[in-house]
């Protein structure tokens, strides 16, 4: 073949444009389509963050089917604790309206631990308008229970003071009569 | 013990009458099994479920009509690790990884201050600092999250438009695109980026966006017990946001140098707070 | 992972945010800027023949270009190897962010790719039209390719050439600053990093880019002489010398006055830089970066520059101080990089950083991609002949 004195710019040329004509045009098919729409992202990555799956539901789905717990709950000192903080998210508990696992729940050991999250005076930095806050074992010691007691031995989880009003209004109607 | 037992069973029966009564609808949506359309409505819109930020629901939702802010109140916080907990188990963070986390800031008497964070503060704190020889003077928990930034750093940089300031104001991660450079986990002042090691991609705290669309709170804040962490919409006069925010209290944003004016603002945070 | 997150709070005497205990941008983040700086300054070495006319570079003026070239094919190894979802890296192209300093790579690594590639190709053009009627079957379809199947070496044509190869030479340098400069802005653009917010950035990596693509071509240069028994031209060398000195005191000096002003203006973030450099990095950077590889080979320089030293001794002391000025700029890129990451954003601790030999990010990794150059240049060196004085012969 017979080459001019420029034919090999011309094919660069010819090319370059080639390729950058193919590279637009795929720019332009591969890029999302809700590209631009509000700013430089895809709009469409925000309906798919709104619509990412719930875990924890709140308290009220629990109540209707845990209505033992649901009375307690409500009337009690801890009525503003969320149920999912101790036993799990409720994705974990029912899918669909259906029972799909069962959440665990805290004994022993585990719920004195649990309690002292918040409890624990010894941690400084609980101001005591925020919280009420014992040093153990001394409140067992001025309670005069053992010192293996765990925290629900007296004191129901779920209403912390239920127990004990019951017990001091009981005695106090036996110190009447 | 006998007199507990009619007191229990009378307050079971109200109950029962008041759920019967109030939240039937709600009730029967979790036991009666649902065709699955409407299971999909009823998971998407959880309407049986109190709306906890006024506002959202009902009417199409308008991005550019709401102004959300985040306010810790560092005098309420207790350190339980409540926020935590819920934060890694609503979005299955992987172990090592935080989108939220709480420090623990100690103060001697010579001002010295000794911060830790141990697990990001998912075990709560159980035990008081060992290792400080001096007398403590001060102790307080600081909880982070993202800072929503007005200005964000991550999104200026992100090189490829993954991560983005959406008109209502939330910085968000299109995770559909995120290259998982790590590029905006350098930029981030705050540190609350990370490297999602199972998506391999850029993961952040978003406020619950996908909550708060659905007119529920934040989880942290809606499982903080102290009520230290508090959401609102600044455009509503009478969220509790709005009161503080307009109210005499000292309000501070971290690292007000870098100038990424963030949209989450302390409560009673000491000067040493980074 | 919980192991090493313990271990790293054991470790550290203050605090440490939880998301910064892993360090996200690794070795192949270090050798990223190192492949680019080869690339820029052997680029700028075959400029300064091209577009400069500094006559005594000849001999290498050729070889310069195809080890840029050989060099920029591997350079986005590393960020392929380091990106966690690499399947997408085409994101950067399809929708580049303006406001991102890295948004801009894949157009400006294509754009120079291009250049440089045609450069190479109209050089070598004579070259390869000859090379093509002496040879047959792959390899003389690979140069037909290479030519654009043209064989017209009328003086016309060659007039056109050296007018184009003079466009893209002079067009070259703006673009080999770009490259290496953008790339310092990444570091220098982020604010949040006390040690990497200053717009002496891209004027170091620019410099020491310069500093190891000339000391990387005097060691190539004189090895491969060496083991194919023939004499390394001495007044290329020496040239090559006195401009990697001069590159050299420039990139020293600026390394320095970045520290100094840190510590000199003791911002609310000097006490981090401070412990930084004299905690952590202090054997990497004062003692390996500054001390071993700076000072001595400044020292050397001198002696080889201001002194008159025999031939002989001359190639061996530069080879060595080409040697250490490579592994210098390897020290800066890792204290820069890797160091830069150990102060946790918390301002109040540091972190810990251990490479993993077998890791996706690991030493292996970074052994095997900086032999892959040399592969390349081996293949490169098959179809381009490096040499003049070898078409000579021929």
């Amino acid at each position: 073949m017979k080459s001019s004195y420029n034919s090999h710019v011309k094919r660069i040329i010819l090319g370059l444009v080639i390729f950058a004509v193919v590279g637009f045009i795929g720019k332009e098919i591969s890029s999302p389509k809700s590209f631009g729409v509000y700013g430089h992202y895809r709009a469409d990555a925000i309906q798919e963050e709104a619509d990412r799956d719930m875990r924890h539901k709140t308290n009220t789905p629990c109540l209707p089917c845990h209505t033992h717990e649901a009375g307690l709950h409500k009337n009690g000192l801890h009525k503003t604790i969320s149920c999912e903080f101790c036993h799990g998210p409720m994705a974990d508990h029912i899918t669909s309206g259906i029972k799909t696992g069962e959440l665990p729940v805290k004994k022993g050991e585990e719920i004195r631990v649990l309690c002292l999250r918040c409890h624990n005076r010894a941690i400084h930095a609980r101001p005591g308008d925020v919280i009420k806050t014992v040093v153990m074992p001394d409140h067992l010691r001025d309670k005069k229970v053992k010192e293996t007691h765990t925290c629900n031995q007296c004191h129901h989880v779920h209403a912390p003071y239920n127990y004990i009003d019951q017990a001091k209004q009981a005695l106090s109607i036996k110190e009447a009569s | 013990m006998d007199r507990e037992k009619p007191e229990l069973n009378e307050e079971r029966r109200t109950f029962i009458k008041k759920v019967l009564k109030g939240t039937i609808a709600g009730s029967l949506l979790l036991v009666i099994p649902l065709r699955a359309d409407d299971l999909e409505t009823s998971e998407q819109i959880p309407e049986h479920i109190p709306e906890q930020i006024p506002g959202i629901r009902g009417s199409e939702y308008d991005m550019s009509r709401h102004r959300f802010v985040f306010i810790v109140d560092i005098t309420r916080c207790i350190g339980c690790g409540s926020c935590c907990v819920a934060d890694k188990r609503e979005y299955n963070v992987p172990d090592g990884n935080y989108r939220t986390w709480v420090e623990r800031y100690i103060k001697d008497i010579d001002e010295n201050i000794y911060v830790d964070c141990p697990n990001g503060g998912l075990d709560g704190y159980q035990k008081p600092r060992e290792d400080i020889d001096r007398p403590v003077r001060d102790t307080f928990f600081v909880p982070k999250l993202c800072n929503m930034c007005e200005d964000p750093s991550c999104v200026q940089v992100c090189p490829v438009g993954a991560t983005f300031r959406s008109p209502d104001g939330f910085v968000l991660i299109d995770s559909e695109r995120c290259i998982g450079c790590a590029y905006c986990i350098q930029a981030c002042p705050y540190s609350v980026r990370f490297l999602n090691p199972v998506t391999h991609t850029a993961e952040k705290c978003s406020w619950c966006y996908h909550r708060v669309r659905r007119g529920l709170l934040p989880v942290c804040v809606h499982v903080c017990p102290a009520k230290a962490r508090k959401f609102g919409d600044l455009n509503d006069k009478e969220s509790e946001v709005y009161k503080i925010l307009s109210g005499p209290g000292v309000i501070t944003v971290l690292k007000r140098d870098m100038g990424n004016s963030p949209s989450l603002y302390y409560k009673g945070a000491r000067r040493e707070v980074i | 992972m919980n192991a090493a997150h313990e271990n790293a709070i054991t470790i550290l005497t203050n605090y440490v945010f939880p998301n910064d205990l892993h360090v996200h941008w690794s070795m192949m983040i270090a050798l990223y800027p190192y492949i680019t700086g080869i690339v820029a300054g052997a680029f700028i070495v075959s400029s300064l023949y091209h577009v400069f006319g500094v006559k005594s570079l000849k001999p290498i003026s050729r070889f310069s270009l195809l080890f840029a070239l050989a060099f920029l094919t591997c350079a986005t190894l590393p960020l392929l190897f380091h990106l966690g979802r690499p399947e997408r890296n085409f994101n950067i192209m399809l929708t580049p962010n303006p406001s991102s300093a890295m948004a801009g790579f894949g157009y400006i690594y294509m754009l120079y790719g291009v250049v440089l590639l045609l450069e190479v190709l109209f050089i070598y053009r004579p070259t390869l039209v000859y090379l093509r009627k002496k040879s047959q079957g792959l390899m003389e379809m690979i140069y037909r390719a290479l030519t654009f199947d043209s064989t017209n070496l009328s003086p016309e044509s060659l007039e056109l050439d050296r007018k184009i190869i003079s466009f893209l030479a002079a067009i070259g340098i703006p673009m080999a600053c770009v490259l290496h400069g953008y790339v310092g802005f990444i570091f220098g653009g982020i604010k949040a990093n006390p040690t990497w917010a200053t717009p002496l950035m891209p004027v170091i990596f620019l410099l020491s880019a310069c500093v190891s693509g000339v000391a990387g071509i005097i060691l190539v240069y004189i090895l491969i002489k060496t083991f194919t028994n023939k004499p390394a031209d001495t007044d290329c060398v020496r040239t090559c010398t006195n401009y990697l000195a001069g590159f050299f005191i420039l990139d020293f000096v600026f390394e320095m006055l970045e520290v100094l002003s840190h510590s000199y203006l003791r911002t609310a973030h000097y006490h981090a830089v401070d412990e930084l450099l004299n905690g952590p990095l202090y054997n990497s950077f004062w003692i390996g970066q500054v001390g071993i590889l700076s000072v001595i080979p400044l020292i050397l320089l001198g002696w080889l520059c201001l002194t008159r030293v025999n031939d002989t001794l001359f190639k061996i002391g530069a080879s060595l101080v080409s040697f250490m000025l490579l592994l210098q700029v390897v020290f800066m890129r890792w204290n820069v990089v890797i160091g830069g990451q150990l102060i946790s954003k918390s301002a109040r601790g540091f972190t810990v950083f251990h490479p993993e030999w077998f890791d996706k990010e690991g030493i292996l990794t970074a052994i095997v991609l900086m032999c892959a150059p040399l592969v390349v240049l081996f293949v490169i060196s098959r179809i381009f002949p490096f040499w003049m004085e070898e078409m000579d012969e021929g």
